[in-house]
């Protein structure tokens, strides 16, 4: 079976509060400026270790969901799945990562409400960070299947 | 108080042949970047990020700000931390191993001090927190 390494690096200069970083992507997609206000303030134009985080668990669960309903026998014309991630502080822990939830709205030819139901929960189930989040914080999923 | 941090993707076709774009991101800060299955699951990506890239970076920065502002804390504020952070993806089985690797220039503080603040960090932040599942995770941390 193959093993796939994924390498990001960060190089951060200065204290928290006032200093910043960038994350570069081992791949060359992105290389993108990061620090602490736009983590846990307003966002400018900044992301964070959770947005990356929305973004990884948005794109986990479409390539999921893309394969149960193909197994399912139908065919995907689009998914538009939308991730939202919530750190919040935990007393007594800190801050930690409370939840994740999905929005997930689908088109796909050949398989009806029932079978894209369940397509969803398999998607979650083979999700596999679905399942590492799941440990320590919700996850929910909410979707439905638009006419084609 | 809650930060909510929003991303949004979408997927054309199938699996194997299809593929997917993470459109935008709450803050603006990328997108639109292009995702697929192969890119994921194969050892050459095409310049095509993935789930487990993304997660690479969420926890080298996740982890150089607990470092940076523990280290701060202490009273030995950092000049520059340098971190990676290499996500192992096996297809079917999910993330096995993350390794993580950090060089810090930090005047004032010896070897030792800095490895303990760094253990400190992989330990605490909330990325590490949430992936507290992942079978292994590793710590390579040193003085530049």
């Amino acid at each position: 079976m193959s093993r796939i390494v994924r390498e990001a690096t960060v190089a951060w200069r200065g204290s928290l509060s006032r200093g910043s970083g960038v994350a570069s992507a081992g791949t060359g997609a992105f290389e993108l400026p990061i620090d602490l206000p736009s983590r846990i303030g307003e966002t400018v134009d900044r992301t964070s270790p959770e947005e990356l985080l929305a973004a990884a668990h948005a794109g986990c669960y479409a390539t999921s969901l893309a394969g149960e309903i193909a197994r399912a026998g139908g065919k995907v014309e689009t998914l538009d799945v939308r991730c939202t991630v919530t750190m919040d502080e935990v007393e007594g822990k800190g801050h930690l990562i409370v939840s994740s939830e999905l929005d997930v709205a689908g088109r796909a030819e050949g398989i009806d409400e029932a079978g894209f139901e369940n397509a969803v929960h398999a998607a979650d189930d083979g999700c596999s960070f679905s399942a590492l989040i799941r440990a320590s914080a919700s996850v929910s999923v909410r979707a439905h299947l638009q006419a084609s | 108080m809650a930060a909510e941090r929003r991303a949004a993707v979408t997927w054309n076709g199938d699996l194997m042949s299809g593929s997917g774009t993470i459109d935008e991101v709450g803050s603006g800060a990328f997108g639109p970047l292009d995702v697929s299955w192969p890119a994921r699951s194969e050892e050459a990506s095409g310049g095509k990020t993935s789930p487990e890239e993304l997660i690479a970076a969420a926890h080298a920065s996740c982890f150089s700000m607990a470092l940076s502002g523990g280290l701060a804390k202490a009273g030995n504020a950092p000049e520059r931390l340098q971190t990676s952070a290499a996500v192992t993806f096996v297809p079917g089985t999910g993330i096995t191993k993350i390794a993580l690797t950090v060089r810090g220039t930090v005047p004032g503080l010896d070897a030792d001090a800095f490895r303990e603040a760094a253990e400190d960090a992989k330990k605490n932040c909330p990325v590490s927190q949430a992936l507290a599942g992942v079978p292994e995770i590793t710590l390579d941390a040193q003085l530049a």
